[in-house]
């Protein structure tokens, strides 16, 4: 057949595929939330995949951060958590500043950052290689994500509509987070089911 | 006047030791543009910030994180201030982020509006609250309160110390873009193109997106820079709505055809939906000399494929016959066929390239999108298979097959061969081919032109070469008594061609119209035969048998009226009988859902006049290769270009295509494509999908 020797002829290349973008590749709303495993503060191993079946919160931190401290001291985060929490959500917070930048703690200082902002997150899990922070693409402080109990992202984006690092702004917002779990537990999908996250960059390692 | 900008107190106590709150990172100014207001006047005042070293402030679109300055105005009742004209950013990279913002000096204008009833000899005050982030490695929300007095006068008098402030401020504002831009989303990739004219002295160019949350910061924007404009290459971002909405954004770049030291300029426009050609000068996309190569090896590969060979059947008749004649002869008719290909090239492309001109999305083989096109080949096609079966003999026959070679004859039926050649040829896209081809449409005409001129050459070469080097005429068989039954064994070929020129025909335009045209065979072979029978006839026999004749020959024409491309069936190339793979339609929605889900997926763009592709899907889409996709989970997706479809031009598009066939496999959780040759085979199928 003629078809295959122009197979022999035919010497066009292959495109090939592109350079290697791990940075937040592949996540979107509706994509299977990406599998993580981190430390937390009591040098527990936490899996993403042990909380299958429930509702899971992410939530980046970075204590000095002047939006994460507007959340934190006008209440409004921990009142976001302590309500999820009693909804038999997971809430999961995450520390990716890298060791030498803003916000980084150790475990121990961690622990008494919880006891001081009186949080009360499931686990609060340490990336200071900014690993899972980096697969999910978490650009900001605070930067949330909620995944359904299928382990898919429902949410993505800010913790509310007051992209302010003013206090007293908070507790009033619209609470994005608030509103997506409002809606999982109806059975209905988040809307919005993705916001522009605001805030400071997420202090990774192998920045200036 | 100066007041400088404090953090905000409040925050002071929280922050971390190393934020100092008597210290500003940004000192903030507030400048009038005139020194004196009228009434009535609309004036602009500049909000200076100066930023100590390293650290930055935010555009609009602050990019991966931060915030944009705001002002909040308390201006004295009627007065209005606009929005913030924002200077042209820079790009800040930030560990795997990137931000959009300024560094050491940002002046913001802003256009106020003095209420009509002022009273000259008062006095107008500004106050403004001024809330800005600014970041180094760490980021402080700084406030502060800027405000002005300016006395009112019949007369205004514009402020002569800051109008160097203002001029150069207004240099880095981007002006209004005087080019169209468009803007094409093919999976992840987002491709804007300007029309600058020759971009090729721009340097330093950069996108800014206008709107957040649409275009991956971060991601490398790849620019290519041609004589035609340029194309910035950008990733969609993670989380953005797949679609090809109109996307604002700010260009800056240096224009070096005036200069060296050509200044920074900034323009802004609005990307519409459209098309966008693959980028020229990249890696994946050929230049200019090897777009010719390609081409003229396309061309002579094209000699070679199926939908061809009918027509070159009866060139080669035409040449066994001129054999004998004399090598002037022989040259002159090489060169009238050659004519008659490159004449008809230089038409379908001028055709092509004026309607892409004018904004259709329309790539290589469109002429056979046309149902009347189709039809009026089955026409064609069958008259000249009529011809070589001998119902009727024309003397100067169109295709030069007439028993006699009278010269002038030979040569336009040469001319009118290599046309025919042309025409029929355009289903068929050979090796090499296709890269030439899409390079040529997104050039300069007169580059595009000669791409297509070259693909002419490579076709018409053979007969070139036969007619000026006597050796290989030579070699050509004798002519005799068996050149009679060869030509008659010639129209089934033809007739072949025109059974399949009926099978596009009924996928476009569904079983009434394909009917309609079948009855026009009917009538156009009894034309053939009126024609014939009458003409040892005495004059009046003659003339009556033309009569019936041409109006046998205009009923089947007015049958074509039934032809529309309106009316038309599902086209159904894509559900053909000897399918083994469970094909499911194509669309971008559809792509990138499986994308989103990581699912590996094989796209096969055709058509149904596409010969290459039912070839590959005869051949090498095998139910083996089935099997495989099914075992591997992928899914198999059919783009069917049978008939006009913007959306699948724009992939082809995008991948450096001006027709199918065109296959595409996204391996597992990839979203950039493998590219699959034109030409398939089983074991390359099979071997690609077995790698993942």
């Amino acid at each position: 057949m003629r078809t295959w020797i122009l197979a022999g002829i035919a010497t066009l290349a292959l495109t090939g595929a592109a350079q290697a973008q791990t940075f937040g590749q592949g996540v979107a709303v509706g994509a299977p939330a990406p599998a993580f495993t981190a430390v937390d503060v009591n040098g527990k191993s936490v899996n993403l995949a042990d909380y299958k079946g429930k509702t899971v919160v992410l939530e980046w931190t970075n204590n000095g951060c002047p939006f994460v401290r507007a959340n934190y001291d006008s209440g409004a985060m921990q009142k976001t958590q302590a309500a999820a929490k009693d909804q038999g959500v997971v809430w999961l917070t995450i520390l990716s500043s890298a060791p030498g930048t803003q916000g980084f703690l150790t475990a121990d200082q961690a622990k008494a950052d919880i006891a001081k902002e009186k949080a009360s997150p499931t686990a609060y899990l340490l990336d200071p290689d900014g690993k899972v922070g980096k697969t999910y693409g978490a650009k900001t402080t605070p930067h949330m994500f909620v995944i359904t109990p299928e382990q898919k992202i429902a949410y993505m984006g800010a913790i509310d509509d007051k992209a302010t690092a003013k206090a007293s702004d908070h507790p009033a917002a619209k609470n994005y987070v608030t509103a997506a779990l409002q809606n999982l537990a109806g059975g209905k999908a988040p809307d919005p089911a993705s916001t522009t996250p605001y805030g400071c960059s997420v202090k990774y390692a192998g920045q200036s | 006047m100066h007041r400088f900008l404090f953090a905000a107190l409040s925050l002071a106590f929280f922050l971390a030791p190393a934020v100092r709150a008597e210290e500003a990172n940004v000192s903030v100014q507030l400048v009038s543009e005139q020194a004196r207001i009228a009434p009535g006047q609309t004036f602009t005042v500049a909000l200076k910030q100066t930023i100590k070293p390293e650290w930055h402030t935010y555009w609009a679109n602050p990019g991966d994180s931060g915030t944009p300055t705001a002002i909040e105005w308390k201006l004295p009742a009627g007065a209005k201030a606009a929005d913030i004209q924002w200077p042209a950013p820079a790009r800040i990279p930030y560990g795997p982020l990137v931000n959009y913002g300024y560094g050491d000096e940002a002046v913001l204008l802003i256009d106020i509006t003095a209420p009509a009833d002022l009273q000259p000899g008062s006095n107008f005050a500004l106050h403004g609250d001024v809330q800005l982030l600014v970041c180094k490695d760490i980021c402080i929300p700084e406030d502060a309160t800027v405000s002005l007095n300016l006395p009112v006068d019949a007369k205004p008098q514009a402020n002569a110390s800051a109008a160097k402030l203002f001029a150069d401020a207004r240099t880095k504002l981007p002006s209004k873009s005087p080019f169209a831009a468009r803007i094409a989303t093919s999976g992840t990739m987002v491709r804007i193109a300007v029309d600058t004219g020759d971009a090729r002295q721009l340097r330093d160019v950069t996108f800014f997106p206008v709107q957040p949350e649409r275009i991956d910061n971060a991601a490398p924007q790849k620019i290519s820079a041609s004589a035609s404009g340029l194309t910035i290459e950008l990733k969609r971002a993670e989380g953005a709505k797949p679609d090809n909405a109109a996307l604002e954004g700010v260009l800056t770049f240096k224009d070096e055809s005036t200069g060296k030291d050509a200044a920074m300029r900034a323009i802004q426009f609005t990307a519409q939906p459209g098309m966008v050609a693959a980028a020229s000068g990249g890696t994946s996309t050929l230049g200019f000399g090897e777009a010719l190569l390609f081409a003229l090896l396309g061309g002579l590969i094209l000699n070679l494929m199926p939908c061809v060979f009918p027509v070159l059947s009866m060139k080669a008749l035409s040449l066994a016959r001129g054999a004998q004649g004399d090598a002037a002869h022989r040259r002159a008719d090489a060169l009238a066929y050659t004519a008659g290909v490159l004449a008809t090239f230089t038409l379908i492309a001028g055709v092509l390239l004026a309607l892409r001109a004018g904004g259709a999305e329309i790539g290589w083989g469109f002429q056979l999108q046309s149902p009347l096109v189709i039809t009026a080949l089955v026409y064609l096609l069958f008259a000249v298979g009529l011809v070589l079966s001998g119902v009727v003999s024309v003397g100067e026959g169109l295709a030069g097959m007439g028993s006699s070679l009278a010269a002038r004859g030979g040569l336009v039926g040469s001319f009118f061969t290599g046309a025919l050649a042309t025409v029929v040829a355009t289903p068929c896209t050979a090796p090499f081919m296709a890269g030439a081809l899409g390079f040529a449409l997104v050039q300069p005409t007169p580059i595009a032109i000669a791409v297509f001129e070259a693909l002419g050459l490579g076709l018409a070469l053979p007969y070139l070469l036969l007619g000026f080097v006597p050796a290989l005429a030579r070699v050509m068989p004798k002519p005799g008594a068996w050149m009679e039954r060869f030509r008659q064994f010639l129209a089934f070929p033809v007739y072949a061609t025109v059974v399949w020129l009926l099978f596009v025909l009924q996928a476009q335009s569904g079983p009434i119209a394909t009917t309609s045209v079948l009855a026009g065979i009917v009538l156009i072979a009894f034309a053939a035969w009126a024609w014939d029978a009458a003409k040892y006839a005495s004059t009046r026999g003659r003339m009556v048998g033309a009569t019936v004749a041409i109006v046998a020959i205009g009923a089947a024409l007015f049958l074509v009226r039934g032809v529309d491309d309106e009316a038309a069936a599902t086209p159904t190339a894509a559900a053909t009988a000897s399918d083994t793979v469970k094909w499911q339609p194509f669309s971008q929605a559809r792509l990138d859902a499986l994308l989103a889900e990581g699912k590996p997926v094989f796209i096969d763009f055709t058509a149904a006049w596409c010969i290459t592709c039912k070839v590959n899907e005869t051949v090498a889409l095998t139910s083996d290769v089935a099997r495989e996709m099914e075992a591997k989970g992928v899914v198999p997706l059919r783009g069917d270009w049978t008939k006009r479809d913007a959306e699948i031009t724009r992939v082809l598009q995008a991948h450096g295509r001006a027709g199918v066939p065109l296959y595409l496999y996204y391996k597992p959780g990839s979203r950039e494509p493998v590219v699959l040759p034109q030409i398939l085979t089983t074991e390359s199928v099979r071997s690609l999908l077995q790698s993942s």
